[in-house]
C-alpha cells in the first residue's frame, strides 16, 4: 500500500509560510510501502498535522490523499477502524496510553483486537526495550520515557502496512532510542511495511531510506 | 472486552445507576402488580355476574310527568331499536309486543276464593326467556293459554297477600293445577280460554304469553291503536361494559341498576387501575430518564478514553458493547425481580381471597409477561440507541 498525497494542505497551514517544505509545497508526494520516511521540522510545521490527517483523525485539510487508489475522503467509520486496526499503526505524541491500566493491560487491549502478537513476544520486545520490570504497574506511573516505550510496543501488537511514529524518540535516552529504532525497522522490514517518524532535530544515528524537510 | 470494560468501568456513576434501577424497578412492579390485581378481579365480576344472569337486560324509557298526562309516547321508535341494536356491546335486541285488546282472568275453584283481574300481556320471542317448558308454546286450537309469571309475583302472593288474607301458600310446583279462565275481550267475541302458567322468570319482569299467540290475538281481536313498544329486551356478552350504563344514562332510559353493579364496579376498578398504571408510568418514565442520563453521564465521563479507543481501531459499536451490557444486566435485573415480586404479591393476594370464598387465578397472566416484555424491550432500545449515538459522536471524524 502507497500514501499518496495530492496538494495536500491542513488548513491552519494556508496561512503560514511554507516555502522549503517538500509536503505542503508539493503538485503531489508519494509515501512509498517499504520506505521509510524521516520527516523533520520545527514545531508548528505541521507534522503531528500531517499523521493525523493520514490516520483519519482530522479533517480540516485542503487537497486529496490516497490509499493506493482509494481516496481517503470517502472512508466511513468502519472503514476508519478496519484501516487502524489493520493497516496503519501509530505512535502518538500524547501516547494515549490508560493510566488507570497496566502497561501490560495496555499493550494487551490493543493486541486483543488482533492477536497479533504472543504474550513471550510482548515480554521479549518489552525486554529489549528495557521495560520488562513495569509492564506491570500502572501506566500513570511510569515516566513519560517509559510509556513512551510502552506506546511503541503497543503499536507494534497490530498488523500494519504503515507505522506512523510522531516524535516517538522524544524522552528516551540515545541508546534505547537505537534499539527501540532497530526493533521497529526490524518489525516494518519483516512486515515490509512503511515508516514515518516525524522529529525536532536531527536523528542523523538512525538511518531511514528518505528524510524529507516538512 | 475484558479490558474495554475495565476502562469504562472505572467511570460508572454507580449511585446513578443504582437509583435508576430501584426507580425503574418500583414502576414495574407497580405496573405490573396492577394488571395482575386488575385482570384478577376482573374474573370475579364476570364470574358473579353470571351468577346475576344480567346478560339480559330490560331497558324502558324514564316515566314523566309528560307520559302521566298523555302528553307524549313512552315507546321505542324504530329507529331507536335501530340505534340500541348497533350499540357494540349489544348481541341481540328485541322490542316486547303486548295486547291491542282489554284481558281479563278470573277463577271459579271450589278452593280458591273467586278471583276477577283485568290483566295485560307482553310477549317476546322465545329465545330471550329463561323457562324452558314443553307447554311453552301456541298452536292454533290449542286448548289452554301458557303464561309465564315472574317470580317476584309468586313471592309476593306467598309472602305477602296470602299470610295477611289467610289464604293458602301455592307452592310453584302446584300453581299448574291452578284452574282459572282468561277471557280476551275482543269487539265482537269474547272467548274465554284456560290458563296455565307453565314457569316463573326470574328475568322478565312481566306477564308473558307466547310471541305466536300474541301476534294471533291481536290479529284476530286486537282493536286498540298499536303502541310503539315500551320495553325492550337486550342481549349483550359481556354484562360488566361500562359502556352499557353509560349508553343508558345518556339516552335517559332506565333499567334495574342492581344488574348492572358489576358494571359500575368495573368502571370504579378501571379508575383506579388507570390511576396507579399512571403514576406507574410516571414511575418508569422518572426512572427512565435517570436510567438514560446515568448512561449518557457514563459516557461522557469516558469521552477521552472513548476518543482513544477510536484511535486504537476501535469501532463505536465495539465501544458501546460495555455500555449495552451494563444496561442489559440492568434490565434484567429488573424484570426477574419485578416478575418475582408480582408472584408473591399475586400469591398472597389469592390467599387472602380465597379466605373470602373468592376464587382467583395466583399465577400471573399473559398479559403481564406481555407487558414486561414491551417495556423492557423500549427501555432496551431507547437507550442502546442513545449509546451507539453518543459513541458515535465521540469518535465522529
Amino acid at each position: 500500500m502507497n500514501i499518496a498525497l495530492e496538494k495536500l494542505i491542513p488548513l491552519p497551514m494556508i496561512e503560514l509560510d511554507t516555502t522549503g517544505s517538500v509536503i505542503w509545497e508539493a503538485e503531489s508526494f508519494l509515501f512509498r510501502q517499504a520506505e521509510s520516511y524521516l520527516v523533520e521540522a520545527p514545531s508548528g510545521k505541521g507534522k503531528t498535522s500531517l499523521l493525523s490527517i493520514l490516520y483519519g483523525l482530522r479533517t480540516d485539510y485542503r487537497g486529496k490523499f490516497f490509499f493506493d487508489n482509494q481516496p481517503a475522503d470517502s472512508f466511513s467509520p468502519r472503514d476508519w477502524s478496519e484501516t487502524r486496526k489493520n493497516a496503519i499503526s501509530f505512535i502518538f505524541q500524547g501516547l494515549e496510553l490508560f493510566g488507570d491500566l497496566t502497561a501490560r493491560e495496555n499493550i494487551r487491549l490493543k493486541n486483543s483486537i488482533t492477536h497479533h502478537k504472543t504474550e513471550a513476544e510482548i515480554n521479549n520486545m518489552a525486554d529489549r526495550l528495557e521495560i520488562g520490570p513495569f509492564l506491570d504497574r500502572k501506566t500513570r506511573i511510569l515516566s513519560f520515557g517509559q510509556k513512551q516505550r510502552v506506546a511503541i510496543i503497543r503499536a507494534l501488537c497490530q498488523p500494519f502496512r504503515f507505522l506512523l511514529a510522531d516524535e516517538c524518540f522524544s524522552h528516551i535516552d540515545r541508546k534505547n532510542s537505537h534499539t527501540a529504532f532497530y526493533l521497529i525497522d526490524e518489525q516494518c522490514k519483516k512486515k515490509g511495511a512503511g515508516f514515518i517518524l516525524t522529529t525536532l532535530n536531527n536523528m542523523e544515528n538512525l538511518k531511514l531510506d528518505h528524510s524529507i524537510n516538512l | 472486552m475484558k479490558y474495554l470494560f475495565k476502562i469504562l468501568w472505572e467511570d460508572t456513576s454507580r449511585i446513578h445507576l443504582l437509583w435508576a434501577f430501584i426507580g425503574t424497578l418500583a414502576g414495574f412492579v407497580l405496573l405490573l402488580n396492577g394488571l395482575q390485581f386488575y385482570t384478577n378481579i376482573k374474573s370475579i365480576l364476570q364470574a358473579n355476574s353470571d351468577l346475576l344472569d344480567p346478560e339480559y337486560i330490560v331497558i324502558n324509557k324514564k316515566v314523566g310527568i309528560g307520559q302521566t298526562l298523555g302528553f307524549k309516547g313512552n315507546g321505542f321508535s324504530e329507529e331507536e331499536i335501530d340505534e340500541i341494536a348497533n350499540q357494540p356491546f349489544a348481541e341481540q335486541v328485541a322490542p316486547f309486543i303486548t295486547n291491542l285488546f282489554p284481558v281479563s282472568a278470573y277463577t271459579q275453584s271450589e278452593r280458591f276464593p273467586n278471583f276477577y283481574t283485568d290483566l295485560f300481556f307482553e310477549a317476546i320471542p322465545n329465545e330471550f326467556i329463561d323457562v324452558k317448558s314443553e307447554n311453552w308454546k301456541w298452536e292454533k286450537g290449542q286448548d289452554y293459554i301458557p303464561i309465564i309469571m315472574p317470580r317476584e309475583y309468586l313471592n309476593l302472593y306467598n309472602f305477602g297477600f296470602a299470610q295477611s288474607q289467610s289464604l293458602p301458600q301455592i307452592p310453584k310446583e302446584v300453581i299448574g293445577m291452578v284452574n282459572f279462565k282468561i277471557r280476551l275481550r275482543g269487539q265482537n267475541e269474547r272467548p274465554d280460554y284456560p290458563g296455565r302458567i307453565v314457569g316463573f322468570s326470574n328475568r322478565i319482569n312481566s306477564i308473558l304469553v307466547p310471541h305466536d299467540f300474541l301476534e294471533w290475538a291481536n290479529e284476530k281481536f286486537g282493536y286498540k291503536k298499536e303502541y310503539a313498544p315500551s320495553r325492550v329486551v337486550l342481549v349483550t356478552n359481556d354484562p360488566t361494559d361500562p359502556a352499557i350504563m353509560q349508553f343508558i344514562e345518556n339516552k335517559g332510559y332506565e333499567t334495574i341498576k342492581e344488574r348492572l353493579k358489576s358494571s359500575r364496579l368495573n368502571i370504579i376498578l378501571k379508575f383506579i387501575i388507570s390511576f396507579l398504571v399512571t403514576i406507574a408510568m410516571i414511575i418508569i418514565g422518572l426512572a427512565f430518564l435517570v436510567f438514560f442520563l446515568g448512561l449518557q453521564l457514563m459516557i461522557s465521563r469516558s469521552a477521552e478514553k472513548i476518543r482513544k479507543m477510536d484511535k486504537m481501531g476501535f469501532h463505536y459499536r465495539e465501544i458501546s458493547i460495555p455500555y449495552i451490557l451494563i444496561l442489559l444486566a440492568l434490565l434484567a435485573g429488573v424484570t426477574v425481580l419485578a416478575l418475582i415480586s408480582t408472584g408473591l404479591l399475586s400469591n398472597t393476594f389469592a390467599r387472602m381471597a380465597a379466605e373470602w370464598n373468592l376464587d382467583i387465578n395466583n399465577s400471573p397472566e399473559p398479559l403481564i409477561y406481555i407487558t414486561a416484555a414491551g417495556l423492557v424491550l423500549l427501555l432496551f432500545l431507547v437507550n442502546a440507541i442513545a449509546i451507539l449515538l453518543s459513541t458515535r459522536k465521540l469518535t465522529s471524524h
